[in-house]
């Protein structure tokens, strides 16, 4: 999944000689909280509800008059961007080390999109395969080559589909795989799956 | 009135599938031996035309295909020929004659009769376009659309252990039509959806209920929260007519759910659904079976339903002479009461825990719902 995938498309920007009231009124009509300030198709800088809400607050006594001052003189500069080939998790990453919003989207300087936590929520959602119906497994597998395969050789031979597959790496050597599979039958395949000596967290193993 | 007729039992996968017609079998045969057998009141089977009340005509089209034998290429996007649904000859007729049943409840109850249990049908995970985890055709929605279609206002309850999507989803921009599903938690279990903030969409806004529960729920949390949620609901809602999807997987027993219910509870549940039918939809509902996997539980709580349904006294045995006949065609021994076993598993440690998050979970669906349920 790239960043092109899960951006937002055309960009709501504005221009930086617009006011900061200007600016807010088109973040409130708009429901969005980033405003990319963009002249002659260039990036220059970017605003957000909180930018302007700081700025203009009246615990803030030498902030600039809202209806007079303009985006320029608030705007954050040098933008961190991403560009539409980037994969998801590394514009995730960015925003999170960064303590930043969202990523305005540059291709050859031009501004293309913009991604926000929202859409890469949206897209961790899209991953993990929720919106088919299924059932879930999870199993606890070696840190080897070929692992994954034999669990997922066992669902294909078993006639089962599979929506989606989350690993992350867990402590001592192993990977913990969650699996979202088109059946009711999960604790039957789990059953299964112990016996050819997987370790299965869920559905767990009932003493009865 | 208890609606059947034998050709339920031609709804079937195959021998090692769960959803497996000896339930059927099982069931009408005890309630034979134990001397209770009424005969039914036997359901012609639904038309295509009333299918497509509730379903997309390339859905039908590709049932009709599958069910003579033809290669359909793109079947498994439709949810078909899958290792949940697999496709058989004749899968059309043997679905539409369920979906008939439960049709002709919805007639009874419009021309007057009160109280309705359809042994069979249940397929509440079938939806618009796509048949799903086990259901082909849902003849819960054809029903409540046949009463809604008549002016009726329909509270539709699913105690099933799984959510009953489809249901929901054809319904979910309805005001109609109320939906109200208790389940264990699509976080752990198929179909994955009926979390509380499902709440309905457009006019059906808030007119969708969801009550995820935690594995291991056991009785007495699982009857804390019903009886805390569904006559609350019921009563702002006023129905007209109560359908319930009477699912028996949420027993102890139960091979592919968690929920661990025992006929205790189950006994309960039925004669609160009964009461609550009496107490704010003018006494009409119309019931019907749904999953349950395990011989031994499902065909228990089921014998259950049908006695406290027509009032009659519970027999604590069962009778020998059909203990021994399906203990030797199942070969394995039978739980010989109807109701289980004293602590039939061992406790749940995490007991305390599990009641407290079902509780949250309850209000907040309350909360949720509260602004809008009051018409």
């Amino acid at each position: 999944m790239l960043v092109k995938d899960v951006m937002r498309s055309p960009v709501v920007t504005v221009g930086p000689e617009a006011t900061l009231e200007e600016a807010y009124r088109l973040l409130l009509e708009r429901g969005i909280r980033h405003l990319p300030v963009v002249a002659e198709g260039k990036l220059l800088g970017i605003i957000t509800d909180r930018d302007i809400r700081l700025a203009t607050s009246h615990l803030n006594p030498k902030g600039p008059c809202p209806t007079c001052a303009k985006v320029e003189e608030v705007m954050t500069q040098e933008v961190v961007t991403a560009h539409p080939l980037d994969p998801v998790e590394e514009a995730a990453r960015v925003m999170r080390e960064r303590k930043i919003g969202s990523l305005p989207v540059l291709e050859d300087g031009d501004l293309v999109g913009i991604v926000t936590g929202i859409d890469l929520l949206d897209a961790l959602l899209r991953l993990t395969g929720v919106t088919e119906p299924s059932g879930r497994l999870e199993v606890r597998l070696p840190d080897r080559v070929g692992e994954l395969a034999r669990l997922t050789g066992y669902l294909a031979g078993r006639g089962v589909n599979i929506h989606s597959l989350l690993s992350y790496p867990e402590d001592g050597d192993f990977v913990r795989a969650v699996v979202r599979v088109n059946t009711l039958e999960t604790h039957l395949l789990a059953e299964g799956l112990r016996r050819e000596g997987f370790d299965v967290l869920w559905p767990p193993k009932k003493p009865w | 009135m208890v609606i059947y007729r034998d050709e339920y039992r031609l709804y079937n996968f195959g021998p090692d599938h769960p959803f497996s017609p000896v339930r059927l079998e099982m069931l009408t045969s005890l309630l034979q031996a134990l001397g209770v057998w009424q005969p039914p009141h036997s359901p012609p089977e639904a038309s295509r035309e009333e299918v497509l009340t509730v379903h997309s005509e390339r859905l039908v089209k590709r049932v009709e295909a599958a069910s003579r034998g033809e290669r359909v290429p793109d079947l498994e996007h439709y949810g078909l020929g899958t290792g949940d649904t697999p496709v058989f000859p004749g899968m059309d007729r043997a679905a539409r004659v369920l979906v008939g049943g439960t049709l002709e409840g919805a007639r009874r109850i419009l021309s007057g009769e009160k109280r309705v249990l359809q042994l069979g049908g249940g397929l509440h995970h079938a939806q618009y376009d796509r048949a799903s985890g086990f259901c082909v055709y849902n003849d819960l929605s054809v029903a409540i659309r046949h009463l809604t279609r008549s002016g009726l206002r329909v509270a539709y309850l699913d105690i099933d252990v799984h959510h009953g999507d489809g249901v929901q989803w054809i319904h979910y921009e309805e005001k109609e039509v109320l939906t109200l599903s208790l389940h264990e938690s699509g976080r752990y279990l198929f179909p994955g959806t009926g979390h509380v903030h499902e709440v309905g969409r457009g006019e059906g806004v808030g007119r969708k209920l969801n009550l995820p529960l935690e594995p291991f729920t056991e009785d007495e949390s699982y009857l804390e929260v019903f009886e805390a949620l569904v006559p609350w609901a019921l009563r702002a809602f006023r129905p007209d007519v109560l359908v319930v999807q009477a699912g028996a997987d949420a027993h102890y027993l139960d091979p592919l759910a968690d929920l661990l219910l025992t006929t205790r509870a189950y006994e309960r549940l039925f004669r609160l659904i009964l009461e609550y039918a009496e107490a704010f939809a003018g006494g009409r509902v119309l019931l019907t079976l749904g999953g349950g996997y395990s011989l031994d539980g499902a065909v228990r709580v089921w014998t259950l339903l049908y006695h406290v349904f027509h009032g009659l006294p519970l027999p604590e045995r069962l009778p020998e002479g059909w203990l021994l006949v399906w203990q030797e065609r199942l070969g394995r021994p039978l739980t010989p009461t109807l109701h289980d076993p004293e602590a039939p598993y061992p406790g749940i440690p995490r007991r305390p825990e599990i009641e407290k998050r079902n509780r949250l979970t309850l209000e907040r669906l309350t909360e949720l719902v509260s602004p809008y349920l009051l018409d």
